[in-house]
């Protein structure tokens, strides 16, 4: 996946999955929408089916400390570069 | 210090409605909230038992997600009744979060809808479901999602009570609340108990017999509490909250006051986990009065447990009579709704508070030939104009927990 297409799937996910529309990239996501520690693990479940595969303990505990959209997109285009999936198995 | 504690704001979701003036039509008309059970492609084809007491109508949920991501179909109902009880009291939202408010409110076991979700995860043979069970999962399902949720709905800061009694659920929630003003540990408790459309329930009080299953083609008709022909109990989903108040709080803001909770009793059978006693259900009420401090005549009205089963009915109206004679009315509530379990005793406080102030007694459904075991009790078997200065909430649980509640109309 490219970056541009990381970033629209995360936007999505926050649209469709925790009725955040258009947050801006650097907000920081518990000041300005609320979005907690459950949301967080919610947000790792999504980024789970996204990549489709598991995320280990390490790869979730390094998420914890991400704030912002820019941050998750840095994130999860890591752990996409990392994992080198075929292209069909990332997009299930 | 002992305060007087009166009742300063109430909401309910049953099975004969959601506002006062549908609950009011249904009790006045004779009007029953038992349906046929709906099918949960689990249980239903294996119980014997076909009919549930139904929540028909539900108010719609305005929640926010940052409060609904939490909540399973049992909190939707405790949150929206807190929020109407909430609103109707008055409070003011710097109170509610001073910490001077607490929450008793309980359900029979959190949310099955959501742990059968879970289940089924768990139980599924495609092991990479398993990392699907959700973080919140647990908190939608949890024993004291309900009181946990208004908690943080609200605001809310003071102490946190979540019994989860099954049919005592919320007339102890009601009782500890009570207390807890009472005794000046908060100066105000938002009490009570919800609980969903479960099947589960159903099951288990099926495989003990305990369940109507003579009236599957004629809902209506069951359960029928006191009658000769009650065949057993019929489960029922819905919600009640009770706003507790310290009388000086309350007037001291000019709240508009519903009713005074004037005694509690709290017994346990000692013994059979499932048998109603005798000893026990008269225990509590005789404690109770004792509790109130008033006599076994100073009460007007009596809101009996009956469930119609078969022993647990004659058992109540013995022990109504060896206390209370002949003079108070009696009426069974679950005829109307079937046994609403974790929610009964806050929804019969609710209409007993409803009647105190419309100046009737509803009559017990479908009591249409006393069983003569039971007839030795004043039981309203037709619409009464009457007024009620006191009533009384009786509530049995399987546990053998048996409660009494006491609540008397207003007056300075």
């Amino acid at each position: 996946m490219t970056r541009d297409e990381i970033e629209k799937a995360i936007i999505h996910i926050f649209g469709n999955q925790f009725e955040i529309e258009n947050p801006g990239m650097d907000d920081d996501l518990r000041e300005v929408h609320e979005f907690d520690s459950i949301d967080a693990i919610e947000l790792l479940r999504e980024i789970e089916i996204l990549l489709g595969t598991q995320l280990t303990r390490e790869e979730k505990k390094a998420a914890m400390d991400i704030r912002t959209i820019t941050h998750i997109v840095d994130y999860v285009t890591e752990l996409d570069r990392k994992t080198e999936r075929p292209k069909d198995r990332i997009m299930n | 210090m002992e305060r007087r504690v009166v009742i300063t704001g109430e909401s309910a979701i049953t099975p004969i409605g959601c506002t006062r003036a549908e609950i009011i039509r249904h009790l006045t008309e004779g009007i029953s909230g038992v349906k046929k059970m709906k099918d949960d492609e689990l249980l239903v084809e294996h119980i014997h038992c076909k009919v549930f007491g139904t929540v028909s109508d539900p108010p719609t949920f305005d929640f926010v997600r940052r409060d609904r991501k939490t909540m399973g179909p049992v909190a939707y109902y405790a949150c929206q009744v807190a929020k109407e009880a909430l609103e109707q009291s008055g409070l003011s939202d710097e109170f509610i979060r001073s910490g001077r408010l607490g929450v008793a409110f309980g359900s029979t076991h959190g949310s099955p809808t959501v742990q059968r979700d879970i289940y089924r995860t768990f139980f599924s043979d495609d092991n990479t479901k398993l990392h699907n069970v959700g973080a919140v999962d647990y908190l939608k399902s949890m024993v004291h999602t309900t009181a946990v949720n208004i908690t943080k709905m609200f605001g809310i800061r003071g102490r946190v009570i979540s019994s989860s009694t099954a049919c005592t659920t919320s007339s102890q929630s009601i009782g500890f609340g009570y207390e807890a003003v009472k005794y000046g540990l908060q100066d105000a408790m938002l009490c009570g108990g919800a609980d969903e459309y479960d099947t589960t329930t159903v099951a288990v009080f099926d495989n003990l017999l305990a369940c109507s299953t003579d009236y599957n083609d004629t809902p209506h008709l069951t359960p029928r509490p006191f009658d000769k022909q009650r065949d057993g109990l019929v489960v029922g989903e819905g919600a009640g909250a009770v706003l507790l108040e310290d009388l000086e709080t309350a007037s001291q803001r000019g709240a508009r006051i519903l009713g005074e909770v004037i005694g509690f009793s709290c017994y346990n059978n000692g013994g059979d986990l499932i048998l109603p006693n005798r000893d026990g259900i008269t225990l509590a009420i005789e404690q109770g009065l004792e509790n109130a401090r008033i006599a076994p005549d100073d009460v007007d009205w009596i809101s009996a447990h009956a469930t119609a089963t078969k022993m647990g009915d004659v058992t109540e109206a013995q022990s109504i009579a060896a206390v209370y004679g002949e003079r108070p009315r009696i009426t069974g509530l679950k005829s109307y709704m079937g046994h609403t379990m974790g929610s009964c005793g806050a929804i019969e406080t609710i209409i007993a508070l409803v009647q105190m102030a419309e100046g009737f007694i509803a009559p017990t459904l479908n009591l249409e030939e006393v069983d003569p075991r039971c007839a030795m009790l004043n039981h309203v078997t037709e619409l009464v104009e009457a007024p009620i200065e006191i009533a009384s909430i009786q509530n049995f649980a399987f546990g053998g927990v048996n409660t009494c509640l006491f609540v008397k109309r207003f007056s300075e």
